[in-house]
């Protein structure tokens, strides 16, 4: 025995952790600074695991950082530019109060300032690994380019934002990345895929903010200052992948289509042009002129490890894919005043849509509403005056609904001042005996390529049945029949189009198909229930609790149908009962 | 004084020396007893020798230079004697007329009497002012300009008139010299492809890490996220603007329930907070508080003093068996006791092992179950260990608070999306998604807090309305 006694606190995680207050002596800097510091570095707050003991027994709650981290802060070349900001600020104060008018001016021109380059590049090593974390940039962006300017934030940091959401959009628009849409009540969610990697955004709604009080704009301004650097590399990077001049150009065809429709003196020129990108409904330029839509077919190989099964998932998936992006190709929309504009317009021309609109509610709108081309218009208003016989009238859900539907939808359910269906979340995944709302339900089917008519059946016997209740209404009852028998021809001319041929035969060979597929399910089936018998004890009573789980899911789930059923009943007798009175 | 003597001794000395002044001889009044003084340290030497007689000497040279413009004694007697012969008949000779002419012109003539006072007395001239003449570093300057001279020759042109060369034709060309760095929120701002290949580093690395060049590596355990949940995390199905019926109420029984925990919370606080009523003080616990100990205190002394001595008691059986000391015999058989107990013990042991042999089987199976314990242990603290992730930590005074769920009743759904009235703020969202994400931590606005109190003073004018 022998030795130096050990004293407390010289070891261990005592020494791996630092307060916040003394990594900010360490460091010479004020709280703020060390905010904004630790904020573009990426060094967040460490909660230790023995607090008592890192905080060297008392145990007031402290934020605490890692040592090592604020050790790695020291080097930082910025922590010197926070000082000369500090005695710039020090100088600047000194000359208003001496009223050196000309110091000030001096002062304000060699304004320090610093770059967030080396420690974007510091940060993400590689190009992916931005992608990858652009989510909260873009959120931040998107946001910060909604504000009024009012003076919560520089009006430059809101124009950058702007700026760099509009080439996001113009990307994404180009490379025909989107995946999903949802609408909810905070705001526009998308989700996109963007070399491989899946980004998520939320987009505020264009209308005024109220401030909320209780969030430090400082910190967030913060996080915008390094989120626009990252966005803007990471934006060049991609334009350059797309092969399109950064910054963007629009394309010098689309640009002379916008120019004639262009009024003088609407803005100035380098203003004008901002928003002309802005509009989204022109095409960029791009360094090579390629010819538009050259796609090479891709070779697939199958990678080590991967069955053909595998294979031609994947390939499928493709091809649906592919068949997504081209949704709304041919298409030529038109949106009225008081739809969403810039989302609309967005996400028409993400899925190869034309759009165009009023030319005084934005600029850059390509044709007139007088275009007889255009097939729909989109309207949210309860009735039209002046209606074009051969476009569809639509409200805006409809366009978000095929996009997460991956099909164009039938439009009947979406006209004028109908009532409708709801606009479900694309970003659930339900599992097998979740239960699933029957819109949602339709929807498979018709992704599928079902005819629909087989669900609607008994909706169409309800409708028939309403008709025997209310003959009055004949007239507006023949509207709707005109709209439906419309929608039932579009439909089959839809199939065609895709190259289905209506099953109108019966074919004598398909009831021994069905045959062979029985006897295989049956096979299928012997074999599991022999499985079960063979096994063991202690893996029997497993299954059995997976079963029951399932089961017990299933029933839940079949509840919940039951319920909606009885809901939906219950709304349908209502309406009858409004409309009887009505019509009494 | 000594000193006058040594004058006289000093002058004496000098041959031909004649003495301007005219020495008043009164060293031989205090010639007292000479004052003994050890002249071993220089500091002695320097107080105590005299040397006043040179002093005098000197200063009487220096005398007779400023008066004279040199030493008397060399001077030639013609310059010090003149013989008088009374005064000349010029004067007389001139005109009378022109007397006051002349008196004028003398006057004229004659210099101001200021000039005269600063005329300078002495016949010494002034020393020359060297400084005056001498012009500083001036060997390296005159080698410099020799230097650019040549340099010139050759046509080298020095570094300034390079540089303003280059700005000039940098303002021709209109095209700033240096540039300024821009700040991070300024639109126009250029990007460029940060992730490119950069120009492999030629230079040593030790060179650049003693100049700061080469960047720190960044440690590992910084490129890890501080949480698992996503950035965004997307709004239940029913926070759709038109949702469907039963994921609207699945949302709303949520908000429902985190409303009625807040409100349980509420309650409990306010029930535990509230006052017991049983333990108010009634009138008699009042009474029976202020009459303690003023009656029947004989009995309660009393029954404390008969505690207290059985007390005393207890203790002292205590200590007088622990005082007993076990006999020799007692010790032995504790002994042997200990020594048989230790043999069977171990009697036991080897008969268990052997035993243990044919209990293979439910070893076996006590084995397996202990492993199977551990692996589910294992498992459940991995789940919460990856439940943790997802958590917010407490990262500072204030714990994390979630958000108010934001949730449209049925009644305030809009039908369409003109209609719409956007729920929540998304600032808010993006903020409160931070501190759960552990990037910040959650903090409160500070308070406003005044210095000074606030003064209310009643103006006049307020006064004469009221």
């Amino acid at each position: 025995m022998g030795g130096l006694q050990k004293k407390k606190y010289e070891s261990g995680s005592a020494t791996n952790y630092i307060t916040r207050n003394k990594a900010r002596k360490k460091l010479q800097l004020s709280l703020a600074d060390f905010r904004r510091l630790c904020i573009l570095k990426g060094i967040y707050p460490h909660e230790p695991k023995h607090k008592k003991k890192v905080n060297k027994g008392s145990t007031a709650p402290r934020t605490f950082y890692l040592l090592k981290d604020i050790r790695f802060l020291l080097h930082e070349p910025i922590v010197g530019r926070f000082r000369e900001y500090k005695v710039f600020v020090r100088k600047l104060r000194k000359a208003y109060g001496k009223a050196e008018w000309t110091g000030v001016q001096r002062l304000r021109d060699n304004k320090p300032s610093y770059k967030l380059d080396h420690i974007v590049k510091e940060r993400y090593p590689t190009f992916i690994d931005a992608v990858r974390d652009v989510d909260d940039a873009l959120a931040m962006c998107f946001l910060f380019s909604t504000f009024a300017r009012t003076g919560k934030c520089h009006v430059q940091t809101i124009q950058l934002c702007r700026r760099l959401t509009v080439e996001w959009m113009n990307y994404i628009i180009t490379s025909r990345a989107l995946r999903k849409v949802f609408l909810s009540i905070k705001g526009i969610y998308y989700q996109a895929e963007v070399l491989g990697q899946t980004v998520t955004w939320l987009v505020p709604y264009q209308f005024a903010h109220d401030h909320p009080t209780d969030v430090d704009y400082r910190v967030m301004a913060t996080f915008t200052e390094l989120y626009t650097t990252i966005m803007g590399f990471v934006n060049y990077r991609l334009y350059q992948t797309l092969n399109l001049t950064y910054p963007p150009k629009l394309d010098i065809k689309s640009e002379a289509g916008l120019k004639a429709e262009h009024e003088e003196g609407y803005a100035m020129d380098s203003e004008s042009y901002m928003e002309k990108l802005s509009a989204l409904s022109a095409s960029l330029a791009r360094v090579v002129n390629t010819a538009e839509e050259e796609e090479a077919e891709a070779d697939h190989f199958p990678a080590e490890g991967e069955d053909v099964a595998d294979l031609e998932a994947r390939e499928k998936e493709q091809k649906e894919q592919d068949a997504q992006k081209r949704l709304f190709e041919g298409l030529k929309f038109y949106l009225n005043r008081e739809v969403p504009r810039e989302s609309l317009a967005f996400v028409i021309r993400c899925f190869g849509g034309q759009v165009s609109w009023d030319k005084s509610l934005c600029i850059g709108g390509t044709y007139e509403v007088t275009d007889e081309t255009i097939t729909h218009h989109i309207v949210d208003r309860p009735s039209i005056d002046k209606q074009y016989i051969n476009r569809y009238y639509i409200q805006p859900q409809w366009v978000y609904d095929s996009i997460n539907g991956k099909v164009k939808l039938p439009v009947e359910d979406y006209f004028l001042g109908v009532n409708l269906p709801p606009h479900l979340s694309p970003f659930v995944e339900e599992k097998e005996g979740d239960y699933v709302p029957p819109e949602k339900l339709k929807l498979m089917a018709l992704q599928r390529g079902e005819q629909p008519g087989e669900e609607d059946e008994d909706d169409e016997e309800d409708e028939e049945e309403e008709e025997e209740d209310d003959d009055d209404e004949e007239e507006e009852e023949m509207d709707e029949e005109e709209a439906e028998e419309e929608s039932n021809l579009k439909k089959i001319e839809h199939q065609r189009g895709q190259g289905k041929v209506p099953s109108v035969k019966v074919t004598p060979g398909k009831v021994k198909h069905e045959d062979r597929k029985r006897t295989e399910q049956e096979e299928q089936a012997e074999e599991k229930r022999l499985a079960i018998m063979m096994m063991k004890k202690k893996e029997k009573y497993l299954y059995d609790k997976i079963m029951f789980g399932k089961k017990r899911k299933v029933r839940e789930a079949n509840k919940l149908t039951a319920k909606r059923k009885a809901h939906d009943d219950a709304t349908k007798t209502d309406k009858k009962q409004k409309k009887a009175k009505k019509t009494q | 004084m000594a000193a006058a003597r040594k004058h006289k001794r000093v002058a004496v000395s000098q041959p031909g020396f004649l003495s301007l002044k005219s020495s008043t001889d009164t060293s031989e009044l205090n010639i007292g007893r000479k004052k003994r003084v050890n002249k071993n340290k220089k500091k002695n030497w320097n107080k105590f020798s005299d040397i006043q007689d040179v002093e005098e000497f000197l200063d009487d040279v220096r005398l007779q230079e400023r008066a004279t413009g040199g030493l008397i004694a060399d001077k030639s007697d013609d310059s010090l004697f003149f013989l008088d012969i009374g005064e000349s008949k010029k004067k007389e000779s001139l005109p009378t007329g022109g007397e006051e002419e002349d008196k004028k012109k003398r006057k004229n003539k004659r210099p101001l009497k200021v000039d005269l006072i600063l005329q300078a007395n002495s016949h010494i001239p002034a020393p020359k002012d060297i400084l005056a003449h001498q012009q500083p570093n001036a060997k390296k300057l005159r080698r410099k300009q020799e230097q650019a001279e040549q340099l010139a020759a050759k046509g080298v042109v020095p570094r300034r008139e390079r540089l303003l060369e280059l700005r000039r034709a940098a303002f021709a060309a209109g095209t700033p010299v240096r540039e300024k760095t821009v700040p991070n929120n300024n639109p126009e701002r250029a990007y460029y492809d940060l992730w490119g290949d950069q120009p492999a580093e030629t230079a040593d690395g030790f060179y650049l890490e003693q100049t700061k060049k080469k960047p720190v590596k960044r440690p590992e355990k910084l490129n890890e996220r501080p949480s698992e949940l996503p950035a965004i995390e997307v709004i239940a199905p029913g926070g759709s603007y038109n949702p469907d019926f039963f994921s609207h109420q699945e949302l709303l029984r949520e908000a429902h329930e985190v409303e009625v925990k807040k409100l349980k919370a509420e309650e409990r606080l306010e029930r535990q907070l509230a006052v017991n009523r049983q333990e108010l003080a009634t009138e008699e616990t009042t009474f029976k508080e202020q009459i303690q100990g003023l009656l029947d205190e004989e009995e309660q002394d009393e029954g404390v003093a008969d505690e207290m001595a059985g007390d005393e008691e207890d203790t002292g059986m205590v200590s007088s068996s622990q005082q007993e000391k076990k006999t020799e015999r007692q010790r032995k058989k504790e002994k042997a006791d200990k020594l048989k107990e230790q043999q069977r013990r171990t009697e036991r042991e080897v008969t268990s092992k052997r035993q243990q042999l044919f209990q293979l089987r439910s070893i076996q199976l006590e084995l397996k179950k202990r492993e199977q314990r551990t692996r589910l242990r294992q498992s459940r603290r991995k789940a919460l260990q990856l439940a943790q992730k997802t958590q917010p930590r407490r990262l500072g005074r204030l714990k994390f608070q979630n958000p108010d769920l934001d949730v449209q009743l049925s009644d305030e759904l809009a039908g369409s999306l003109r209609r719409l009235k956007p729920e929540g703020s998304v600032l808010k969202d993006r903020f409160k998604s931070f501190q759960k994400r552990n990037m910040i931590e959650p903090r409160e606005r500070a308070k406003f807090k005044r210095k000074y109190k606030l003064k209310y003073v009643e103006k006049r004018a307020f006064k004469a309305i009221t």
